[in-house]
């Protein structure tokens, strides 16, 4: 920003011949600086170069599309496209704010995202130190390897699994039915019990992989400050709050931060998939209401206009997160 | 009557059975916009002119509308088409598939194509996503040269525009006795043609047209009803059905009396998307009596523990596979379910089994059954409008070469391919090779889904399948009635489009499957019901009366 302002000036200056002493100064700046950006560029340019494909699938698939985001402004026709469909102004989102159903989806899904980070958060953290204390890498390798698998299950695959196991018809209730239980509870079917359900499929499926991360963190440790600690005697559990709990702590905060990020977004398709079974009382979250309304009933701008409330109370709740992150000192997101 | 006769007296008009009780009511409000309502006289000259040709006497002949069945196959195929149709051309086309997607340009194309003397490349798209890709096709103008839009997709597409835009018109080529140089085309029933119209012009080809179809029938498992003694049921009121499902339900036994079957309570009940009240006011289906008592039915079947576990969860998937193992005895389903490869995989999980169906009843057991009538085919392809007249005129001899009536050269080509690649023909008629399996028509639909003639039922090695189907047509096609609004392809304006996708009661979580769970009362469903009044429905309803009011005045209703 500064560098941008400078040139502006210095140009200016340039331009005008007025040549005082102070501008004369500034425009030397510029210059330097000018040299400097160049001289970094030369020095960073296979990395730059690295960088590209990224930067340009993220500009073709990421920020290329958002640019459709427009027709929540508008009450987009299938055939005038977005150039001719007529504009209406935030009549969408109007609509968006008095929709009981969205109302209902919105808090649904902080709802959800809430029994799901208090459940399921600590679990990652908890199996990483439990592997971590294991000796045997042969039988660390082995507990990682199997636990890790179902994150490469896709949902369909989960909630199908689960079914089998705790639907109406699988392996529990039938094993009930044969012994006189004549009506046994349907865990896949209750809404009541719904969050807990969706929380389990989330724990088996992706607490393995989650712990990778916090197997590193703790793979950073130092042993030299956990032997050091045992000398002086303390315990495991003592080493466990002042070594290795604080080891984990700017990870924790990080991931803490991006999970906030998702907490509109998470869970599409798993919702999608079980949304029949438990009725959209307890499934309806705001990415299936902004499928249902937008592709599903051609409703397009309407499920635009969920989407892009979406998004940006996500983008809000992240920069709360991390500037919550900054005031107690941690990283966050980046460092201040 | 013939089926000629049958068509002219009724016009191939809207509601002409429930043309009666209409009469009484005369709607009002609503534009009298593009609706598709045409009046009788214009409707006789766009519609191609119909021919009857039947190349094979059927076993069981037509009743009212009924198809007719063939217990065995002809053993001299009629050529239909003198000539190579095609002239070259070069055709992309695309088509809904169920199922595994085979490889393109394989040895049954490959073979389709040379008889054709041009190449139309099928690319099928799986079927359970095809509904949302339809719309990124017409709206960035990427359609192919040929592509089948099932009736039942076109609402969100704002079809009678998109007609206008990307479709051909085929009025200029097919209208009235035009269609005589195509005598193939010309053999496909009206009712199937009229499917194709769209703001007073003929655009679509119809496939697989039937003078009787009903969107669902119920069906049971009459080996397994056999086997606990009940032998053929007679199910003739609701409760007559109630009593039979305590009869056979076991849940102890992995066995449950039914799968879901509201989609087919419509019929007991006795209502249609859109109807007259006893005071003769339009109204929808979800503003009728017997929605609500089928739901309270469907309710308490749920809770008396008779429907499978997977259906209550709404896991359909593998409804066809519980079926078929006899965890689930009665089921509601298309007329398609009942075929040859239907007893082919059943039997293949138990030798015994059986597919039947009960005959339509009344809820109240008194009475004469009625089923409102579906379109005579919902499954219909364009054109595009890019072709040159040169280039449709080649297609339209292509869509008379793929209309081969059963017991045709073609046909047999279409639907098994070449003899002994595709196909083996013995005493049982034609066996599919493992690669006509793969490929061929009567396996998977590609070529069938741009054009297709009458339905026949025919199953190769199964006659027995083919009778029992035959018979039942035959019994219950009487029940059939043309609704309001029949084969009327209603052009909705924009601002009622949202309310004209019944979205609280169309999506697979709708209001009515969360009443019949007993997760939503009848009163949450009233006011789900006043809500879509106020946010549309009203508007749309007075929209109808609109064209109800029209049809009136042109004498189509």
């Amino acid at each position: 920003m500064s560098t941008a302002t400078g040139e502006h000036r210095g140009s200016a200056v340039a331009e005008s011949g007025t040549g005082s002493l102070s501008a004369t100064g500034a425009t030397g700046a510029v210059r330097r600086s000018r040299r400097r950006w160049y001289v970094r560029l030369r020095r960073d340019r296979t990395l730059l170069i690295m960088c590209l494909p990224a930067l340009v699938l993220l500009g073709v698939f990421g920020y290329a599309p958002m640019l459709g985001l427009v027709m929540a402004f508008q009450d987009y026709d299938l055939y005038d496209g977005i150039l001719h469909s007529p504009w209406v102004g935030l009549a969408n989102f109007q609509q968006l704010f008095t929709d009981p159903g969205f109302l209902h989806a919105f808090l649904n899904t902080l709802m959800l995202f809430s029994v799901q980070l208090v459940l399921f958060f600590p679990v990652p953290i908890a199996l990483a130190i439990l592997l971590d204390s294991l000796l045997s890498r042969r039988l660390r390798a082995l507990v990682q390897a199997v636990v890790t698998l179902p994150h490469f299950f896709s949902f369909v695959l989960v909630v199908t699994i689960f079914n089998q196991v705790f639907g109406g018809a699988g392996v529990l209730d039938t094993y009930l039915r044969s012994h006189g239980v004549t009506s046994p509870f349907d865990f896949m079917t209750d809404p009541g019990t719904f969050k807990f359900l969706v929380t389990s499929q989330l724990i088996w499926k992706e607490a393995g992989w989650s712990m990778i991360v916090y197997l590193a963190a703790l793979a950073a440790i130092s042993p030299s400050l956990h032997e050091a600690a045992a000398v002086d005697g303390a315990g495991y559990w003592r080493r466990l709050r002042h070594i290795t709990l604080p080891g984990l702590k700017g990870i924790t905060v990080l991931l803490l931060i991006l999970n906030l990020g998702y907490a509109l977004t998470f869970g599409f398709e798993q919702m999608l998939i079980q949304l029949t079974a438990v009725g959209p009382g307890a499934a309806q979250v705001i990415t299936t209401f902004s499928y249902e309304n937008g592709i599903v009933a051609g409703n397009y701008s309407y499920g635009a206009a969920a989407g892009l409330f979406l998004g940006v109370t996500s983008v809000i709740l992240i920069l709360a997160a991390n500037k919550v992150a900054h005031l107690f000192g941690e990283d966050g997101l980046y460092r201040k | 009557m013939t089926r000629r006769g049958f068509l002219t007296t009724t016009a191939g008009a809207a509601g002409a059975v429930a043309a009666a009780p209409l009469l009484a009511a005369c709607g009002s409000g609503g534009a009298p916009a593009k609706t598709g309502a045409v009046s009788t006289s214009l409707l006789e000259r766009i519609l191609p002119k119909y021919k009857a040709s039947s190349l094979v006497k059927p076993d069981y002949p037509s009743i009212a509308g009924s198809s007719p069945a063939y217990l065995s196959y002809p053993t001299n195929l009629v050529r239909t088409v003198t000539g190579i149709p095609g002239s070259g051309g070069s055709y992309s086309a695309i088509t809904p598939l169920w199922g595994t997607i085979p490889s393109a340009n394989n040895p049954f194309d490959q073979a389709v194509n040379s008889a054709l003397g041009a190449t139309v490349s099928v690319a099928p798209a799986n079927g359970n996503n095809y509904a949302t890709i339809l719309p990124q096709l017409f709206s960035g103008n990427k359609l192919p040269d040929w592509i089948q839009v099932p009736t039942f997709w076109a609402p969100p597409l704002n079809f009678g525009q998109a007609a206008e835009d990307r479709l051909a018109d085929l009025t200029p080529y097919l209208a009235g006795s035009k269609i005589n140089q195509y005598p193939n085309l010309a053999a496909i029933f009206s009712d199937g043609w009229q499917a194709g119209i769209w703001d007073d012009k003929l655009y679509g080809f119809p496939s697989y047209t039937a003078g009787f179809n009903v969107g669902y029938q119920l069906y049971y498992r009459a080996d397994i009803l056999d086997s606990l003694g009940v032998g053929t049921p007679n199910v003739t009121s609701i409760n007559d059905l109630w009593d039979l499902a305590q009869q056979v339900n076991d849940p102890k036994g992995k066995r449950w009396a039914m799968g879901d079957i509201f989609g087919y309570l419509f019929q007991p009940y006795n209502y249609a998307s859109w109807m007259l009240d006893d005071k003769g006011n339009l109204i929808t289906m979800y503003e009728s009596d017997g929605i609500i008592e089928a739901m309270n039915w469907m309710a308490k079947a749920i809770k008396a523990g008779f429907v499978h576990p997977d259906q209550v969860a709404g896991n359909y998937g593998n409804g066809i596979t519980e079926f078929y193992s006899g965890q689930m005895v009665i089921v509601s389903d298309g007329m398609g379910a009942w075929n040859a490869a239907d007893a082919q995989k059943g039997q293949a999980s138990n030798k015994k089994y059986t597919r039947a169906s009960f005959d339509f009843f009344t809820a109240s057991g008194s009475g004469t059954p009625q089923i409102p009538l579906e379109a005579a085919t919902a499954w219909t392809s364009y054109l595009n409008k890019s072709l040159t007249a040169k280039q449709i005129e080649e297609c339209l001899r292509i869509a008379n070469y793929l209309a081969a009536p059963f017991g045709s050269y073609e046909y047999n080509l279409l639907n098994y391919g070449v003899e002994g690649v595709d196909y083996t023909a013995g005493s049982a008629g034609p066996q599919l090779t493992s690669n006509g399996t793969k490929y061929a028509g009567s396996s998977v639909s590609t070529y069938n889904f741009l054009v297709s003639p009458n339905n026949a039922t025919y199953n190769a090695g199964y006659p027995q399948v083919t009778k029992a189907c035959a018979t039942w047509g035959q019994r219950n096609a009487k029940s059939g009635y043309q609704p309001l609004f029949y084969e009327l392809n209603v052009t909705v304006p924009n601002s009622l489009s949202s309310a004209n996708a019944f979205t609280p009661f169309t999506q697979t979580d709708n209001i009515m499957y969360e009443v019949a769970r007993g997760r939503a009362s009848i009163a949450d469903y009233q006011s789900t019901l006043a809500t879509w009044k106020r946010d549309g429905g009203n508007k749309l309803k007075s929209f109808y009366e609109g064209v109800l009011a029209q049809q009136k005045k042109l004498g189509t209703a």
